[in-house]
């Protein structure tokens, strides 16, 4: 067995297991953080290398696990938010009960995370979501006195808990159709699928379901927004921009490569799908009064727009999927990380709460605008390259026979021109408001962890929106060695 | 001496260089000096471009072409030809006498002056664009810097106004945007699997593409720039973000926003669409005529000299697009000259607005009266704007619209008589508006007594531009030389001659 495919999670799981055990000694929060930075900084040292030596795919254990292109591109970005994520909490959580462990579980969600993007058997992409979903469930009831928290964490945990029956239940029946559990075996086995067709569909019907909660993916999207209100605003940068993102993956495998050969079948459910997705998340953050509920209904958005990549189902497609997926780390995580950073400075999450913010401090509005608009998807930023590789392969992709994909195309440029106004609407807010007599009007005095977490995030957006070959480079080579 | 100077791209780092410094410097009047050296520098490189361009030779010129994204086949590439360069000239131009006007702005001045550099930067983009990437980005890049010029100086409903502005014009943009990507990926196929958004190589192949395909794309291409230009009955954001802008705002938004729409279907929709156009022609003819009556109409009922204004230029811009749907080379190159000669001209128009609502404190028409025996400067700009503007023999207006009518006769006969018409009832209006405000007996309505003449500021750049207006009205061959060559191309692709 070649152990180099899986550096990147052993040296993760290490640092999360001792972290308990310094913290009995180590109680400061910024220690542990520079301590967990460590721990994600080697791992990101070892997929570079991977990187660095090209030395093409390697496999762990024949069929379980594979650092490829796509796995190793997936790890960094899920070790990026990791990063981001862990920089902003040392001071975020540093008042707090049960710091060491609150460390510990960010690192083991993201070892689910690295494991779910290299997995290649149902059964270990089924464990790595477990592994995330349960340090997720735990961090999100963090303040443990919070009484949102505690809700939040409570439906999380029961919608959390259904959908990972529903998806256990999709993969045993596939499983009891095909007898094989390696994604390409199955989709093989799929492709030779003769009788019991009916009993496929019950088990598509049920992973649908199933990852349809873990992406919020419209009509199993109700938790979020409460989920994404109450957990502790760092935890919801990492859900939004992480764990969900790892839903996305483990539903680009599940569809792409083990029920390829059933895309017939599925791909007007998912296309529907993805339209609802965004227009319902869209609409419903129209009227949000809270930015962290107005993010959350943004990132459901996001997640439709990102579903256009299985319903094309390409490799441009997919190209475009993954490039966005990056891109909203970077710009949703930096959102979250603000709200987060304005909280230690109490200023609350909602939205009237952050009039005037431009003139007590002007790069925190400035940071905003820049993950706003690029949520937008206004050039030169990120999220607009990322849309529009995404989109175009709609339109790239209807051709004859399929010619009604070019409605994702439309459907998404819609959507961007209304999610506009809420963006704008907090834009508005920051720089155009203009604080009256009485009002709070001081400058801010702000970490500078944080501050160094959300610049990390502006650079990249304003760099991969004006640079973006590179990145899109990597996408290709990435969705080229995912099929 | 150009030869070796990527003066196209200078012409756009100015611009940002100086939205970045003067974002940074907080004191109003070093602010106000550092915006004004910055757009001064783009002037004099356009006034340069304008005598290096060699007239009558090829397509583009000072053209420069970098790599971008390559995997997408889009490339930083600009170039300007005879259509860029006289609105490459009219944007530094507009910028520079806009910072100047804006001088008794004290309200987040360094931020104010930012705005209109990066406005400046993301026009000028627009009119040097050879790539449909690019152009887009640059086409976005206007409507940031124009929504928060809107909401922050703006009047009192400035924040409905300012969002109505984005919104429509993003979603416009964004159907654009579709189309664009049709294009691309058609021309591609076209190309043999060499994708790229480059313009010369997309126009390249587009006589192939088949006639379904252009007559939609080109439905999408045209939507998204007759809600910029603003064509009837796409017009319904003009009027609100005219009348809370501030005087710059207005002037920009009217010389060189709307102008942007009527750009991009020259420059984008005829040459990549050809025979679309030619299933659109009546479509544009009717829109054209609509707005042409539906502006001089509305004009009418104005009380609000600003909303009269605003008004005026979408019947002013409605005369471009008949010039363009005619598919003459005079009827196009007058539609040019017209664009040209409308900025220049409304730039006068919104700067007076300006004066009588900082002077008298209103601009309701009823409200004034008598103003030229209290401000005779003021009253003798406003007599040159509103005299160019409805068209007197002898200043720009007339040139264009007079070529636009001449060309529209010989395309379509009698149909001319309702633009003339119409246009004829403005001018009836407009006199008559001149009147109430400036002579009659002096009006009681408001405190006359401390009533100023024009600043300098204020004097400065309305001396330029009436100075303009006056020159190239007896001079149009000095614009024209550079349009007429440059419409030749286009003309021959529609295949009417």
């Amino acid at each position: 067995m070649d152990y180099s495919a899986i550096y990147p999670e052993l040296i993760l799981a290490l640092f999360a297991i001792a972290i308990p055990a310094i913290g009995m000694v180590v109680k400061n929060s910024k220690y542990l953080a520079a301590i967990s930075l460590t721990g994600i900084g080697l791992s990101m040292l070892a997929v570079f290398l991977f990187f660095y030596n090209g030395t093409g795919p390697i496999e762990f254990d024949t069929g379980l696990l594979v650092l490829d292109n796509f796995s190793a591109l997936f790890m960094m970005i899920f070790l990026c938010v990791a990063f981001v994520v862990v920089l902003a909490s040392g001071k975020f959580i540093e008042n707090e009960k049960h710091v060491p462990e609150y460390y510990c579980l960010v690192l083991l969600a993201t070892v689910g995370m690295l494991l779910v993007a290299s997995a290649q058997d149902l059964f270990v992409l089924y464990l790595g979501i477990e592994i995330t979903s349960m340090s997720s469930y735990a961090l999100v009831a963090f303040r443990k006195k919070d009484l949102r928290g505690s809700e939040a964490a409570t439906k999380y945990f029961i919608f959390g808990g259904f959908s990972s029956a529903f998806t256990l239940f999709g993969i045993s029946l596939i499983y009891g159709l095909t007898g094989v559990t390696s994604f390409t075996e199955v989709g093989a086995a799929v492709a030779g699928l003769t009788d019991m067709k009916e009993m496929l569909w019950v088990a598509l019907v049920m992973v649908i379901v199933g990852f349809g909660f873990k992406v919020a993916m419209v009509p199993f999207h109700s938790w979020a927004p409460d989920v994404y209100d109450g957990a502790p605003t760092t935890i919801t940068a990492m859900l939004a921009a992480g764990s969900k993102k790892m839903g996305l993956v483990a539903m680009f495998k599940f569809f792409l490569i083990a029920l390829l050969a059933i895309k017939a079948d599925w791909e007007i459910v998912v296309a529907v799908l993805a339209i609802l997705t965004m227009t319902v998340g869209n609409l419903a953050a129209l009227n949000q009064t809270s930015i962290k509920r107005m993010l959350a209904y943004s990132s459901i958005a996001q997640a439709g727009y990102i579903l256009i990549a299985i319903a094309v189902g390409t490799e441009f497609a997919l190209t475009g999927g993954i490039f966005h997926i990056m891109t909203h780390a970077f710009m949703k995580g930096g959102a979250f990380i603000i709200v987060a950073t304005l909280a230690t400075v109490a200023i609350g999450d909602r939205i009237v709460e952050y009039k005037g913010l431009a003139k007590r401090s002007a790069i925190l509005a400035f940071a905003m605008t820049i993950m706003l608009f690029s949520l937008a998807g206004i050039p030169p930023l990120a999220g607009f390259d990322s849309k529009v590789v995404l989109f175009s392969s709609a339109i790239y992709g209807a051709t004859d026979g399929s010619e009604w994909m070019i409605w994702l195309a439309i459907a998404g440029i819609i959507n961007s021109a209304i999610s506009l106004y809420y963006y704008a609407r907090v834009v508005k807010y920051m720089y155009v408001d203009e604080l009256e007599e009485g009002e709070k009007s001081e400058k801010l005095k702000l970490p500078t962890s944080m501050l160094a977490a959300i610049i990390i995030c502006v650079v990249a957006v304003i760099g991969i929106g004006v640079w973006p070959e590179p990145f899109i480079e990597f996408c290709k080579d990435a969705a080229a060695a995912f099929f | 001496m150009l030869e070796n100077i990527p003066i196209l791209s200078l012409l756009l780092l100015f611009p940002l260089v100086g939205a970045l410094v003067t974002f940074f410097v907080k004191d109003q009047k070093k602010a106000k000096i550092t915006a004004l050296v910055f757009s001064a520098i783009p002037l004099i490189l356009s006034l340069l471009m304008l005598t290096e361009y060699v007239q009558n030779y090829g397509p583009y010129q000072f053209e420069e072409t970098y790599s971008w994204i390559g995997s997408l086949g889009i490339q930083y590439m600009l170039g300007v030809d005879g259509i860029s360069v006289p609105m490459v000239f009219l944007s530094t131009l507009l910028v520079f006498l806009a910072i100047i006007f804006s001088w008794d702005i004290d309200h987040r001045t360094n931020q104010y002056m930012a705005l209109l550099l990066v406005l400046e930067l993301g026009v000028l983009g627009v009119f040097m664009s050879l790539d449909y990437f690019l152009f887009y980005i640059f086409w976005e890049v206007v409507l940031i810097p124009m929504y928060f010029l809107i909401s922050v100086w703006g009047g009192p409903r400035k924040s409905y106004a300012a969002i109505k502005f984005f919104i429509y014009t993003h979603i416009a943009s964004l159907v654009m945007l579709l189309g664009i990507f049709a294009l691309y990926f058609e021309a591609g196929s076209y190309n043999g699997g060499n994708y790229s958004f480059s313009m010369e190589v997309i126009n390249s192949v587009s006589p192939m593409f088949g006639a379904t395909f252009q007559a939609i794309v080109f439905g999408a291409l045209f939507f998204g720039f007759a809600v910029k230009m603003p064509m009837f009955p796409f017009h319904t954001w003009l009027p609100d973000a005219h009348v809370e802008a501030p005087t710059a705002g207005s002037v920009l938004l009217a010389g060189l926003l709307l102008k942007m729409g009527s750009y991009g279907i020259i420059r984008v929709a005829f040459p990549a669409l050809p025979s679309g156009a030619q299933d659109w022609q009546w479509v544009m003819v009717v829109l054209a005529i609509a707005s042409i009556v539906y502006g001089a109409v509305m004009c009418l009922a104005q009380k609000d000299l600003k909303k009269m204004v605003a008004y005026s230029s979408i019947s002013h811009m409605g005369i471009v697009l008949l010039g363009f749907a005619t598919f003459t080379e005079i009827g196009i190159a007058a539609g040019v000259f017209q664009m040209f000669s409308h900025g220049l001209i409304t730039a006068v128009l919104f700067m007076m607005c300006g004066i009588m609502q900082h002077k008298a404190g209103t601009r309701n028409i009823p409200r004034l009266g008598g103003l030229a025996a209290k401000m005779p400067y003021a009253a003798a700009f406003m007599m040159i704007g509103f005299m160019a503007s409805l068209g007197l023999p002898g200043m720009v207006g007339f040139v264009a619209e007079f070529s636009v009518f001449t060309a529209t006769y010989d395309a379509f006969g009698w149909l001319l008589l309702i633009p003339v018409i119409s246009v004829a009832i403005t001018a009836a209006y407009y006199i008559w508006a001149m009147q109430r405000v400036l002579f009659g007996p002096v009006t009681t309505e408001i405190d006359t007594a401390h009533l100023h003449d024009v600043n300098w500021y204020e004097a400065l750049p309305l001396a330029v531009l009436c100075g303009f207006i006056v020159l190239f009205g007896m001079f149009p061959q000095l614009i024209m030389g550079y349009i007429t060559p440059a419409i030749e191309g286009i003309v021959t692709l529609l295949g009417v001659i």
